[in-house]
């Protein structure tokens, strides 16, 4: 028997209290933790696919739905550009490369993206197995999309019109997957990339590339191909100097940080084009969602606090209750600060188990709610470990019961034990 | 030995306690007896060192109390004093077992579990080790009380009134077991009661 275990025993004698300021703690720290983690997740995930790109060239509309549809391939494109008059941007002294990317179609849900080798070294991405398209039609596949489809080097799919699945599907056209990527915890990972001639072919015609392995026969009569007829046959070359040859955008990266100011402008004000810069739409993005976290933060600090009240008031009812009981302690010898050392444990206590399951319980959360929700591929580059920011919640919540804590125990040292004792 | 002289105390500097002076050799009981309001309860707790007096001096165990710091008090009285109460007052979240086991870890003593067992078989609790205090009957709990404050083997048990709430054969129980515990850890006994049914029990006794 000591101070601690008597601490402990007072702790589970009252079970009703208990139960009412660990839950309202464990919520409190638990939904702060969950924003923690998620907002940490989002910012890191938006970072980590940035790579670098300094600009996005597109179609006019809004910089932010270019910059979510072009990097983050969450978002519909803005439609589409000239490949001859961006690729002018290539030959800008202050442009260190660009990368054409073409995107439209989609498998199952997952985005077909045409672009060039480039890319894949922009991810630096790995192959797990296979090797890189060598022609049009062939594709390279994110881990994520060979998992969930279960595709393998040598099968073959169609392409759905449109990023849904209720689109046109492309039954003309069969897709080949000749290689696989290895997981990067990048958007890479949920791509189907392919050659940028393939999906322009699909959309409006065949290239001579005379490879007879490539039996076509396009037959269409949707709107969409309006170009078909003109041009059938072309060569790659004279595809990319085509006024015909149509991208949906293009990364650029700057040589110098120069070319950020001047860059942008120019395009914007002397071109069809659009020129948004990542790294503001992202900053943009992250403000606007950061209010709604810091609003709900608000709620669950609030409720933070209002655990350390319920703490309060259970010590400061216990302790009227055990008045007696604490005087007759003293009687026995214990000193002032053994009593006060007894009234900061149960405070403590209570508020160190509350913040520790909060912490528990939003990783529970954060864990079963993507397999309930059937996505599983959100979960997987998820860290459990502790953020940070979640160091600052423990030590908030902890100040917080030692607040709770501190009145009851002023009470406590200052008891009048013969008067107490007295007025039995 | 225990050793007050001139001890005087006042509230509200209207009514002044003086009390007689007490000389008590090792192995002698004392009882005080006094009406209500002349201040009884006042003395025990000087006596325990719970209250400081206006004047004068208590000396126990060859220690003057006025000498001790609060903390260095405490720790005195945890190791020395024993402390019974008219009313039986447990730590109600513990059983009776844990009540004399924290009893002993405050008064810095070994928690020897055995003895604690011994000694409330001795006094009839054997069977409720493991009851809340309150779960026990007025009787039981005046006993454990008493086990309470003998179980640390104090040199002087003060008890306040242990008698005035029960019935002539209890309170002759309760004396009785009173007597034989302090007689076994060799504690000396003073109790201040009015229930004159006591005065026959003790060879020594002053009157307030």
């Amino acid at each position: 028997m000591n101070i601690n275990r008597l601490a402990w025993v007072n702790i589970i004698s009252n079970p009703f209290n208990t139960i009412l300021s660990l839950l309202l703690m464990t919520f409190g720290v638990g939904i702060i933790s969950i924003l923690l983690l998620l907002n940490d997740h989002i910012e890191q995930q938006f970072q980590n696919n940035l790579k670098g790109i300094d600009m996005v060239v597109g179609a006019k509309g809004s910089p932010l739905q270019l910059i979510l549809s072009s990097i983050y391939h969450i978002d519909n494109p803005t439609g589409n550009i000239s490949y001859k008059e961006a690729d002018k941007l290539t030959k800008n002294p202050m442009v260190d490369f660009t990368i054409p990317l073409s995107y439209g179609d989609s498998y199952n849900g997952f985005r077909i993206v045409g672009t060039t080798s480039e890319y894949l070294e922009l991810y630096k991405a790995n192959l797990s197995a296979g090797k890189i398209w060598e022609q049009s039609m062939q594709v390279v596949i994110g881990s994520l999309v060979a998992e969930t489809n279960q595709l393998k080097i040598g099968d073959n799919f169609y392409g759905t019109h449109g990023l849904n699945n209720d689109g046109h599907v492309h039954d003309e056209n069969t897709y080949k997957v000749v290689g696989i990527l290895k997981k990067s915890n990048s958007t890479i990972d949920k791509l189907i990339i392919t050659d940028i001639v393939s999906v322009w072919e699909i959309h409006n015609g065949q290239i001579d590339e005379n490879h007879s392995d490539h039996q076509h026969h396009h037959k269409h009569n949707d709107n969409n191909h309006k170009h078909h007829d003109r041009i059938d046959k072309i060569s790659t070359n004279d595809l990319y100097s085509s006024d015909e040859f149509m991208i949906t955008c293009m990364l650029v990266k700057f040589k110098s940080p120069v070319g950020l100011i001047k860059l942008p402008r120019e395009v914007n004000e002397t071109t069809n084009l659009q020129a948004a810069i990542p790294i503001f739409e992202i900053n943009r993005l992250t403000n606007l969602l950061g209010f709604g976290v810091q609003t709900i933060n608000l709620i669950a600090l609030i409720i933070i606090l209002v655990a350390g009240l319920s703490i309060f008031i259970s010590l400061y009812n216990s302790l009227k209750k055990r008045r007696y009981e604490l005087a007759l302690i003293r009687v026995h010898g214990a000193t002032k600060w053994q009593l006060i050392k007894l009234v900061f444990l149960e405070g403590l206590t209570l508020s160190f188990l509350g913040t520790i399951f909060g912490l528990i319980i939003s990783r529970l959360i954060l864990f079963i709610t993507p397999i309930l929700a059937n996505q599983i591929q959100i979960m997987n580059s998820f860290g459990f470990g502790v953020i940070t920011d979640e160091l600052w919640l423990f030590l908030i919540a902890l100040f917080i019961g030692l607040l709770a804590s501190l009145i009851p125990s002023i009470l406590t040292y200052k008891i009048n034990i013969p008067k107490i004792l007295s007025n039995e | 030995m225990l050793k007050s002289s001139s001890i005087t105390f006042t509230y509200d500097g209207v009514n002044k306690f003086n009390f007689p002076d007490i000389q008590l050799q090792k192995g002698e009981n004392l009882l005080v007896l006094g009406e209500s309001g002349v201040g009884k309860t006042t003395l025990i707790q000087i006596l325990a060192g719970l209250l400081k007096s206006d004047s004068g001096k208590v000396e126990f165990c060859n220690t003057d109390y006025n000498k001790l710091s609060t903390k260095e008090m405490d720790q005195f009285r945890g190791k020395h004093i024993g402390m019974i109460f008219q009313k039986p007052h447990f730590v109600r979240n513990l059983n009776i077992l844990d009540n004399l086991l924290l009893s002993l870890y405050l008064s810095k003593n070994r928690q020897d579990k055995n003895l604690a067992i011994q000694l409330l078989k001795e006094i009839g609790l054997g069977n409720k080790l493991k009851s809340k205090p309150n779960h026990l009957s007025q009787g039981e709990q005046q006993r454990a009380a008493i086990a309470l404050s003998v179980i640390k083997s104090p040199d002087l048990i003060l008890a306040d009134e242990p008698t005035s709430s029960l019935d002539d054969a209890n309170c002759q129980k309760i004396i009785a077991l009173l007597k034989d515990q302090a007689k076994k850890t060799a504690s000396q006994l003073i109790i201040i009661t009015h229930d004159n049914r006591l005065k026959s029990q003790f060879n020594k006794s002053i009157t307030l």
